[in-house]
């Protein structure tokens, strides 16, 4: 044999040694992309430089281009540098460069993670932002601990789509969203599935921390209130329970289905592939769901316990919201920049409606005549609701935003008969409480 | 550069007269600064991205770290937190089945192919090349998407089932209790770099023992067991370390198997997997570390315990 003892157990051991250190190597605090803010004096008179990343698909990666191009003309002292990403790894990426001391000066930020950053002073106060004419409701969400952090970005609203085509196939009417109530949706739900043949008459639904929230509130409960966890086990068996029954009801698929819908891509999810009548959405995501399925979806409102929509206690959610990095050098400029994309008509007219309708009531009414057809019904929609709302709940508490994931493993659980539904709500209520202590 | 002429002295002790001292010296030195500047590059890599990194982590991993917040020092409270951690021991019991099953598979498949190629058979560079391929692809995002088709509900393998008369309506990728095995067949799959080396190692035993042993009237078996497996098991060793510690490390095909999430219900909650969560999704990077760190002793263990035992089987021809 060409390798001896020696050189063969030095050999291993040494690529031993190197495969297992692999692991946290990259994490260590200064280790950080070096893309952040670098000098730029910010000052009056002088050069403000600005780091501006955000998540996105192509269309937000051009628009968020031309409004920072538009921008810099018409400011010639500022100039903001773009880092686009994509949703999974730009928290990554945000989460070390904020612990190497750069991270961007302009932050898109997400309600799931805005406490995680804002709770531990990573983001600046945007008291000086202009959020005057923002709609009722749609500032508070930006708030951690009374200090606005976040300033909404566009507002939508979370609901269910459903495929008019689909419900012609079974001879099914689609329902009437202002009055149904949860018992009628699984009705309408399996009646829908069992007579078009598709899996699933209502996709991806109780997996979904929002449509937990929509139940709660009806309930007189929240996801969270300032102390922590704002409902009991009782409440989490309650919607267990109520999953149960809708599956047992054939109204939301096998528990096979519905546990290879977690976290699909939106071009694979149930809906726009035709393997569903009815599928949980956010309002702002109509555009992309039309494109990729080919289907003009219609906008259904979740149900009420009383079938009466204004008792439904529904809320405004900030899609996404602008954040300042506490370290940035130039706070003036970047505190300029939101105030822009929040207030300014010629922000409005690039965005439009990309990022969700725009919170400025103003603004609301000039970009309406410019929006696609599906973002004037999202639009539409979004005025209609205005009186079935209720306040808006409070951005889940640092460790919080994780609650979708942790619910879902527990209900694969209760689906695939691994627990009952008590055991799976106590251990749920359990795990989330013990990340919020972390 | 002090340590290195200091460590030059070695060479001193040699030499015999003061001047023959002194000249060697000189000698062993130049050298020495010679082949130290040539390690340099791959010195200052290893110093300052491998071993700086892990002191950091083995650092943070004593304390409680956000990434946002500065790291504050807790003492041991994050390795005893990792002793009544449910979801950890279900991922350390995900890894070692992952490990010790798609292991042996892999290996004895790998064998087995390359037995096979090395009968000298025609066209033996393209059937090398195409099981060759997995290996190149198994760890693509591309290649576990397309797994994650493939095994849905309606995906490929059901419906060459149903083409068979089974009744198939199991998503093998959504319930709890199949999902693990789609994943450990995919690195089966990919024997391709441990067939390789095997093909190499075939090829070095020398051909007069099987003529020999054919001439005494050996059969196959007798060959394989007799011949083969002892002359090649330094080979099957160097797979089974490299193999082992590869497999404690999965986490591409978790990650992408299932979105990330390790579902269904935990059940492909690889020990990486959940390293990552606890690091990059819930912020606790101190936990994170010291996970990190116990996957360094279980992975040196395992290593020490499979070279203790290859005192017994591994054969050395020298």
């Amino acid at each position: 044999m060409a390798i001896n003892r020696r050189q063969f157990l030095i050999g291993a051991g040494g690529l031993a040694a190197a495969a297992t250190t692999v692991g946290l190597a990259g994490c260590a605090p200064g280790s950080g992309g070096g893309t952040g803010s670098e000098g730029g004096g910010g000052g009056e008179g002088g050069t403000a430089n600005l780091a501006l990343a955000w998540w996105g698909n192509p269309t937000r990666n051009k628009n968020t281009q031309a409004m920072i191009d538009a921008y810099m003309k018409a400011n010639s002292n500022v100039k903001i540098t773009g880092q686009p990403g994509e949703f999974s790894s730009y928290w990554d990426k945000l989460a070390t460069q904020t612990a190497g001391g750069t991270a961007p000066d302009i932050i898109q930020m997400d309600m799931a993670y805005i406490a995680e950053y804002g709770n531990r002073g990573a983001l600046m106060d945007l008291k000086d932002v202009d959020v005057s004419k923002f709609v009722e409701g749609t500032v508070d969400s930006g708030k951690i601990n009374d200090t606005l952090v976040g300033v909404n970005a566009g507002i939508n609203t979370p609901l269910i789509f459903g495929n008019p085509k689909v419900f012609e196939k079974a001879k099914v009417d689609l329902p009437d969203d202002t009055t149904w109530t949860w018992d009628q949706m699984s009705e309408v739900a399996a009646e829908v599935a069992s007579k078009s043949g598709v899996p699933f008459g209502l996709a991806a639904f109780f997996t979904s921390d929002q449509m937990f929230s929509a139940f709660l509130r009806q309930n007189g409960k929240e996801l969270f209130n300032p102390d922590g966890l704002a409902f009991e086990p009782a409440d989490a068996q309650a919607w267990f329970d109520l999953m149960v029954k809708f599956q047992k009801a054939k109204a939301i698929g096998t528990p096979q289905q519905i546990s290879e819908e977690f976290n699909k891509p939106l071009d694979q999810g149930a809906l726009v592939v035709g393997k569903a009548a009815m599928q949980h959405y956010h309002s702002n995501q109509l555009e992309a769901v039309n494109a990729a399925s080919g289907e003009e979806m219609r906008l259904l409102r979740t149900p009420s316990l009383t079938g009466k929509a204004t008792e439904r206690k529904a809320w405004y959610k900030a899609s996404m919201l602008w954040s300042v990095s506490a370290k940035t050098k130039s706070p003036e400029a970047a505190v300029a920049w939101i105030n822009w994309f929040a207030n300014d008509p010629a922000a409005a007219d690039i965005e439009k409606a990309e990022r969700g309708i725009p919170p400025n009531s103003e603004l609301q009414e000039h970009v309406r005549p410019k929006l696609s057809p599906a973002q004037q019904t999202v639009a539409k929609h979004i005025a209609d609701i205005k009186p079935e709302l209720a306040p808006t709940p409070i951005a889940p508490p640092p460790g919080g935003g994780t609650l979708g994931q942790v619910m879902g493993r527990y209900q694969t659980d209760v689906l695939f008969g691994r627990a009952s539904t008590a055991d799976a709500a106590k251990k749920f209520v359990d795990e989330v409480k013990s990340n919020l202590q972390v | 550069m002090s340590a290195i002429s200091e460590l030059s002295t070695v060479h001193r002790v040699k030499a015999k007269t003061p001047e023959e001292k002194r000249l060697a010296a000189k000698e062993a030195g130049r050298d020495n600064k010679a082949g130290y500047l040539f390690l340099l590059p791959w010195l200052i890599g290893l110093i300052v991205i491998t071993i700086g990194p892990m002191l950091a982590s083995l650092y943070l991993s004593f304390t409680n770290y956000s990434l946002i917040q500065a790291p504050r020092w807790i003492g041991l409270e994050n390795y005893g937190r990792m002793l009544t951690d449910e979801r950890l021991h279900n991922s350390l019991k995900v890894t070692f089945i992952y490990v010790f099953v798609s292991t042996p598979l892999q290996l004895a498949v790998a064998l087995a192919i390359a037995l096979l190629l090395n009968e000298g058979m025609r066209g033996l560079a393209f059937y090398r090349s195409v099981f060759y391929l997995p290996s190149m692809l198994g760890a693509s995002v591309a290649i576990a998407v397309l797994w994650r088709q493939m095994f849905e509900v309606d995906g490929l393998v059901n419906q060459v089932l149903r083409l068979l008369g089974f009744e198939a309506t199991i998503s093998w990728i959504g319930d709890p209790q199949w999902a693990l095995w789609t994943i450990i067949l995919l690195h089966v799959w990919t024997f391709g770099s441990p067939m390789v080396i095997f093909l190499a190692g075939l090829r070095q035993i020398p051909g007069m023992y099987y003529e020999a042993a054919a001439v005494d009237g050996a059969g196959w078996w007798v060959r394989f067991t007799n011949i083969t497996l002892p002359l090649l098991s330094p080979i099957i060793f160097f797979n089974l370390v490299l193999q082992i510690i590869n497999a404690f490390q999965a986490f591409t095909q978790a990650y992408v198997v299932s979105n990330g999430s390790g579902g269904p219900s935990d059940s492909t909650m690889f020990y990486t997997l959940y390293l990552y969560q606890k690091g990059f999704v819930q912020f606790q990077m101190g936990y994170a570390s010291a996970m990190a760190w116990l996957l360094v002793v279980i992975i040196a263990a395992f290593t020490a315990i499979n070279f203790w035992a290859s005192k017994h089987w591994v054969f050395y021809g020298d």
